[in-house]
């Protein structure tokens, strides 16, 4: 199964986890089944993943945060695009983001 | 953007429980959900009956538990063990639950399965717990409700057991050893082994009531194993006999490797985690209840109790010259049950030798000494 990330998208977190923030990092914790616990796993973002999750407030499109991070971080765009798009198909494989559906 | 933005970490390994402890952070506390318990087991410190109105009436509602869980969420614990007495009897018990869940925890559950039913099992199907951890009183109808002084309790805890594995629940099996199923705990062990998800404890050492109930204190007394029993179960239990000599030096200290001191706490109470009572008593773990190291949650803040009672309670120092020449310098305290809050349950005072305690532990330390000597001379002939 293939999770294909579509920049003109809304992503936001999933109702199945509940995020945490604690000493900086934010830690997804799993709520529902399914979701990390088979594997004892717990998701954490670093700083600049915890920036990226702030984002996704379900306002910005995954391509203007893409751009929002370009202005905050001292980095090529293309480079922000391959990180940020890698890290939200991550998210979306363990269905930790989903798509907002339009209205 | 050098770094990765994110990492997926295995629990064991991650990387903020070092911080946390470093920090000082309360990363897990245990909350009794209550004291009273459907079954009546005669070793228990804690159990009041199902149907005490007293207890219940005393008990932190659904909304105190829910403002000390936000305390407990901006202290920044991440890790909540439900416990009790038996935590399903809170007739609340989903709600508490779903709670805690949804507010970010991970939530482990510690029953004696008795009172499971499908609709727990939905709930925790739904959303699962981080572990549940079940104790085996015995494997025969007899033994368990010898233990538990409940006719019946062997068939529902039967149930209910199987309730949880059949739907593949994290299942953590455990074993107090008594005298009432001593002679039944070759097979406790060998059904927990089967049957658990990772590893297999046994505790045959038992403290005295939290509520200082003299009856209920003989009964526990009278289900104390020798210190003889004792190491005749832990000798004859491979992996324990195994753990105990791997880690010798951290039973026994040499010579000098013992710092001393004329401080109370030598253990990590307080440190990590602590224990909120049914009725909304903090304290630094759970049997620790000198008046003087508690405060009521429904008057202080829990922030008020982690950042200026705890540090207060671990500066605790005695100048009892039985205590510092018996227990703060002896060199196997970490065989003994002896502590600050089991001295208290035990004698009224935090600083009070307990004879027990301290044949045990040099009974232990007598047995581990030799086994360890017996192994180097094995080592030497080969």
């Amino acid at each position: 199964m293939t999770f294909k990330i579509k920049p003109e998208e809304i992503y936001v977190p999933s109702g199945d986890v509940v995020a945490r923030e604690i000493e900086g990092e934010i830690i997804i914790v799993p709520l529902s089944a399914g979701i990390g616990d088979a594997e004892d796993d717990l998701f954490s973002l670093n700083e600049t993943g915890r920036v990226f999750w702030k984002m996704l407030n379900g306002e910005k499109t995954l391509a203007q945060i893409v751009k929002a991070l370009g202005k905050q971080f001292d980095a090529p765009l293309a480079r922000i695009e391959k990180d940020v798009v890698g890290l939200a198909g991550e998210l979306l494989k363990r269905r930790l983001i989903v798509e907002k559906k339009r209205s | 953007m050098k770094k990765k933005l994110a990492g997926v970490t295995p629990l064991a390994k991650f990387s903020l429980w070092e911080r946390l402890k470093e920090k000082r952070i309360p990363f897990s506390f245990d909350l009794e959900l209550t004291a009273r318990c459907n079954l009546d087991c005669s070793h228990c410190y804690i159990n009041l009956p199902a149907n005490d109105r007293a207890a219940q009436k005393s008990e932190l509602t659904f909304d105190q538990v829910s403002r000390i869980a936000d305390q407990a969420i901006k202290l920044g614990s991440l890790w909540c063990l439900l416990t009790g007495g038996e935590p399903l009897l809170r007739e609340d018990f989903f709600d508490i639950y779903l709670m805690l869940k949804k507010k970010g925890f991970l939530v482990s559950l510690f029953t004696n399965a008795c009172l499971l039913t499908e609709k727990h099992v939905e709930l925790l199907k739904k959303y699962p717990p981080r572990d549940i951890e079940v104790t085996v009183y015995g494997v025969t109808r007899e033994t368990y409700e010898k233990v538990t002084r409940r006719p019946g309790s062997f068939a529902v805890f039967g149930h209910g057991l199987d309730l949880l594995l059949k739907n593949n629940f994290r299942v953590r099996l455990k074993a107090m050893a008594l005298k009432s199923n001593i002679d039944e705990l070759p097979a406790i062990a060998a059904f927990c082994r089967q049957h658990t998800a990772d590893f297999f404890r046994f505790d045959p050492l038992l403290h005295l009531r939290f509520d200082g109930n003299k009856k209920r204190n003989e009964d526990i007394r009278g289900e104390r194993l020798s210190p003889g029993e004792i190491v005749a179960l832990e000798r004859g239990d491979t992996e324990r006999a195994g753990f105990l000599q791997k880690h010798c030096d951290h039973f026994i200290f040499s010579p000098g490797g013992h710092h001393e001191c004329q401080h109370l706490f030598y253990c990590g109470a307080g440190n990590s985690g602590f224990t909120i009572s049914p009725e909304g008593y903090f304290r630094l773990c759970s049997s620790l209840w000198h008046p003087d190291c508690i405060c009521d949650l429904k008057n202080y803040d829990l922030a008020e109790a982690w950042n200026n009672l705890v540090p207060r309670v671990r500066n605790l120092a005695s100048s009892d010259p039985e205590f510092l020449e018996k227990c703060r310098s002896c060199p196997i305290v970490n065989l003994c049950l002896w502590c600050p809050a089991h001295a208290y349950l035990e004698h009224g005072r935090l600083d009070a030798w307990c004879e027990y305690f301290c044949q045990v532990a040099h009974t232990r330390a007598e047995n581990l000494q030799a086994s360890m000597f017996r192994a180097k001379k094995t080592k030497s002939i080969k």
